[in-house]
């Protein structure tokens, strides 16, 4: 009897460690934030057009200068709350950073209805079929990537960003040292 | 009264349509098309595939899956494009190594523990000693009231 009670008790205390190890993993974190893989890589080119000249831009013609990625739509809500603060944020920080706002999902019509009122100071570009969105990991709108001179996605802000002073940190930390290198 | 106020306040709300999908494919690469959209996940959504919702980020995966076909990608290659953005997470069903060996072969692990469990329990002999039937002899307890409670119950 003694020895059928042991066994037992090894047998629940192996099933409660095998429950433990899986709760650990799965309760630290959120399962509804989708990873952003890649953060640290190499934006991936683009070749768009700007919604109001039609001219094309591409991410290499870019390259030398720190570039943010603000995804958009006309559908958006949050998005009309948050583009004051990126104009003004475009207007004080022009020879830092080139600013460009990319359409997700809405027709040129809608974006031209929306942007015009907004009067952005910085140019809004053209993705057909949202396709380069999703090449650049996009879950959502809005959602703001912040690219080095050396064209390496940094990071991305997903949500409104209404805080100026925020984006003023990410900005500055565009041209510091890598996270991979800052030990070095 | 109250559906003509709302037909006038909805007509007055601007409805923007959203960018429309891309273009079905023939047939037999859309059948490709649907079934890979099947096993992403949307990120919008709350388990749900990218083929089966109607979200503005699930219609652009699903254009960009289209674009990765025509272009002549591996069922393979797709998947890891979009797991190459978004992590493991966006594949439904998770690949079977590492950590995740835990979710295919626990269940099954269970289920052939509970099974040997049952067995045995069913298959023991019965035990030998004899059981006594019917209720048991009565005996004092000592206490006049609880000889008096059994008394009553079995008459």
């Amino acid at each position: 009897m003694n020895r059928r009670l042991s066994l037992a008790l090894v047998g629940l205390a192996v099933l409660v460690g095998v429950l433990f190890f899986a709760f650990a993993r799965g309760f630290g974190r959120d399962p509804h934030e989708v990873p952003f893989m890649l953060k640290g890589k190499p934006a991936p080119d683009f070749a768009l057009t700007r919604l109001d000249t039609g001219e094309p831009v591409t991410l290499a013609q870019l390259r030398g200068e720190p570039v943010v990625l603000n995804f958009w739509a006309s559908w958006c809500g949050p998005c009309k709350l948050e583009h004051p603060t990126l104009s003004r944020a475009a207007r004080r920080h022009q020879g830092d950073a080139r600013f460009y706002g990319v359409v997700f999902e809405d027709t040129p019509e809608n974006a031209r209805a929306f942007a015009q009122p907004m009067d952005p100071s910085f140019p809004q570009l053209v993705d057909p079929h949202s396709r380069m969105a999703v090449d650049y990991g996009v879950t959502g709108v809005p959602e703001t990537y912040f690219i080095d001179a050396q064209g390496v996605i940094r990071e991305k802000y997903v949500g409104p960003l209404l805080d100026e002073a925020e984006l003023t940190r990410r900005l500055r930390a565009l041209s510091g040292p890598r996270a991979s290198e800052a030990g070095q | 009264m109250t559906s003509l106020l709302l037909i006038a306040l909805l007509a007055q709300t601007p409805h923007a349509p959203q960018q429309a999908g891309s273009a079905l494919l023939d047939p037999a690469r859309e059948a490709r098309v649907q079934a890979l959209g099947k096993q992403l996940r949307c990120p919008m959504c709350q388990g749900l595939s990218i083929a089966d919702s109607g979200s503005s980020a699930a219609r652009a995966q699903m254009d960009r899956v289209r674009e990765l076909v025509v272009e002549g990608k591996s069922d393979e290659e797709i998947r890891s494009y979009f797991v190459a953005r978004y992590g493991e997470w966006a594949l439904l069903e998770p690949p079977a190594h590492g950590f995740n060996w835990l979710v295919w072969l626990g269940p099954g692990l269970l289920l052939l523990l509970g099974g040997l469990f049952v067995a045995r329990m069913v298959l023991r002999p019965a035990p030998p000693s004899p059981a006594p039937s019917g209720p048991p002899a009565p005996s004092s307890s000592g206490d006049p009231y609880l000889d008096a409670v059994r008394a009553e119950l079995r008459k």
